[in-house]
This record gives structure tokens, C-alpha cells and sequence, in this order.
């Protein structure tokens, strides 16, 4: 089962927090899933993920009621993933580059479009991927940076929400880190020149 | 920290690549990117890898994969009752089983074999139980909903 992984709807929640069940069992689906794409790109360890992304809904539902409403609800949910990341990587001393080739054959990171041409599928494939090894070998905060604004889409201010710098470090902190990351494919590039000429 | 291309701060390419800037500073951008190869190319490049990495979709875990979970503490609590009580009424239940067969039994092959049938079933419950309970002492997601 693969998805885009839409954030959860504010209306959702507020049916979710007036107590209706369906719209819990929707809302607790919506997060594990964002909370796990989140996780699984800022680890690499789907399994690892997966127990994040367990523990970050068990919390978001803990303090559900606490939560307002009228406000957006990604940047609190990112908030707490990437707690539970920094958690378990100080617990278990996650090594994430062990395992980048069970995160990108589990992971299975594809294009979102499912009708493109056949050649542009092959080659968008592999662009995929590069851009993905490359993402997971740069420094914890660029990385993060990089998957908020670029894959999941958030503003510059909801960033600085999540990461707790101010709004005028995040555009800074992401032109490095898209720079280290052309670097890297660039790097990566040439030493797949090099070695299959 | 501004990171300066021939007096032009090049960081402002990320931010008018994501439609973050005033007016103003997005006007700057495109003025200089008209201008400048280098930097031309550098937003095209960069631009080029963002519409990549938002272009992906990762497999998501099966429903299988996440937790079976009571959805409420009346629901757990009652889950954890009803085990409690199955586990009593199993333990009467067999050992007065038991009991009749070691007490009224005159043919003692037939309770030897009655005996082993109903202990093998006794332990293959009991290693049951000890993982259900083992998992929902260690489980520390057990209360996350699916």
C-alpha cells in the first residue's frame, strides 16, 4: 500500500476530539502514516519507524484534548516524531547507513505519478533514489530541514515551529542543506561515472 | 548567515524557490537571475532536485503491521477482565477434570492417557498466556490506536 500521505484535516480532529470514533480510526490512521514517512526519512529504519510512528500517535492521542483546534495540527505532529527520533537514536544509537538499503528496498520510495511514460519512469526512478541516498547522508538537522519543506510541504514559519529556531535561520539552514545535497548527488553521480563507464 | 555571490545573498534563491519572500526580494531574485549564469543554473538545479524529492511516495506499513489496541481504558479494562476470569474458569474447569479423573477413574491407562491429553492442552494455554502477558507488560504501544 503506498499513498502521498496527506496530513491530517483540521476538521478531522475536531470530530476526532468531540469523541467520534470513525473519525479517531481515521484520524489515528492518518497520523501513524505521516508520523511513519516521517520517521522512516529522518532514520531509514522502517522498523524503527514503525515503532515511532506508534509511540508519536499514542502521544498525539494522549494530549489530544489539549490541543487547539484553530491551529494547524503538522507542526505539533512532526514536533513529536522528531522527539521520538532524537530519543531513540540517543537510546540506541540508530546507524543510519547500515541500513539505507533495507530503508530504500522496504521503503520503496516511487514516483507519485502512476501513468507517466515508461522510460520517464525508469529514469525518474533513479533520480528518485539518488536524491533519497543522498538526503539520508546528510547531517540530522539538514536533513530534517530538507524533508519538512521539500517533501512535506510546510512553511517556513511552521518549520521554525517544529525545530525551534527562528524563522530567518530557515531559509538559511535549507539553501546549505540543499547545496550539500547537490553536492552529494553530484558525488555520487561521478563515481557512478567512474565506475561503470 | 548570508552566503554572498558577487555581493548578491544567494540563500534568497531557496527562499524564492519556495515563495517565501516579499515582493520586494522576489523581484531582486529575478532580476539577478536574469543576469547570472551561475546562479541561474544553481536555482535551476535546485529546483530540479526539490521537484524530485516531492515527486516520491513511500510504501506505507500493512494494517497488519500496526498494534491490535483497546481504543479506550473502559475497553482495556475490560479486555484485561475477561482474561483474568477465562483464566480462572480454565484452571477450575480442568483441575476438577482432573480431579474426577484421578479419584473415579478405576482404569489407570485410561486416566494416564486422559491425563497427558488434557496437560498437553494445559501447556500449550499456559505458554499462550505467559506471552500475552509478557507482551502487554513489555508492549509499550499497546495503547496506540490504529
Amino acid at each position: 500500500m503506498s499513498s502521498s500521505v496527506p496530513g491530517p484535516e483540521i476538521q478531522l480532529v475536531a470530530r476526532a476530539h468531540s469523541g467520534e470514533s470513525q473519525a479517531r480510526e481515521e484520524l489515528a490512521r492518518s497520523i501513524g502514516n505521516t508520523a511513519y514517512v516521517f520517521a522512516l526519512q529522518l532514520t531509514s529504519h522502517p522498523d524503527t519507524s514503525l515503532d515511532i510512528a506508534q509511540e508519536s500517535a499514542l502521544r498525539f492521542f494522549k494530549h489530544l484534548d489539549r490541543f487547539d483546534a484553530t491551529q494547524p495540527i503538522e507542526p505539533w505532529l512532526y514536533q513529536i516524531v522528531r522527539n521520538q527520533v532524537r530519543d531513540q537514536a540517543r537510546r540506541d544509537r540508530i546507524r543510519r547507513h547500515d541500513s539505507l538499503d533495507v530503508w530504500i528496498s522496504e521503503g520503496k520510495p516511487e514516483p507519485r505519478d502512476r501513468n507517466p511514460e515508461p522510460s520517464e519512469t525508469a529514469e525518474q526512478h533513479e533520480l528518485q533514489l539518488s536524491v533519497w541516498r543522498a538526503i539520508s547522508e546528510l547531517a540530522d538537522a539538514q536533513r530534517e530541514i530538507i524533508v519538512l519543506r521539500d517533501y512535506h510541504g510546510l512553511p517556513y514559519s511552521e518549520i521554525a515551529e517544529v525545530l525551534s529556531i527562528p524563522v530567518g535561520t530557515v531559509m538559511s539552514r535549507l539553501h546549505t542543506a540543499r547545496k550539500n545535497l547537490r553536492e552529494i548527488i553530484a558525488s555520487g553521480d561521478a563515481s557512478t561515472t567512474r565506475s561503470n563507464p | 548567515m548570508s552566503d554572498l555571490h558577487h555581493g548578491f545573498d544567494e540563500t534568497l534563491v531557496s527562499g524564492y524557490l519556495d515563495g517565501e519572500l516579499t515582493q520586494g526580494d522576489a523581484q531582486k531574485v529575478r532580476i539577478h537571475l536574469e543576469d547570472c549564469a551561475d546562479c541561474r543554473s544553481l536555482a535551476d538545479e535546485l529546483n530540479r532536485i526539490k521537484e524530485t524529492t516531492m515527486s516520491t511516495e513511500f510504501q506505507l506499513p500493512e494494517d497488519n503491521q500496526w498494534d491490535e489496541a483497546p481504543r479506550s481504558a473502559s475497553s482495556s479494562l475490560l479486555r484485561s477482565f475477561g482474561w483474568a476470569i477465562g483464566a480462572l474458569w480454565l484452571v477450575v474447569v480442568f483441575g476438577y477434570m482432573f480431579w474426577l479423573m484421578a479419584t473415579e477413574s478405576e482404569d489407570l491407562f485410561a486416566a494416564v492417557l486422559g491425563f497427558g491429553f488434557w496437560f498437553a492442552i494445559i501447556l500449550i494455554f499456559l505458554s499462550v498466556l505467559i506471552d500475552r502477558l509478557k507482551t502487554r507488560k513489555t508492549d509499550r504501544y499497546r495503547e496506540v490506536e490504529k
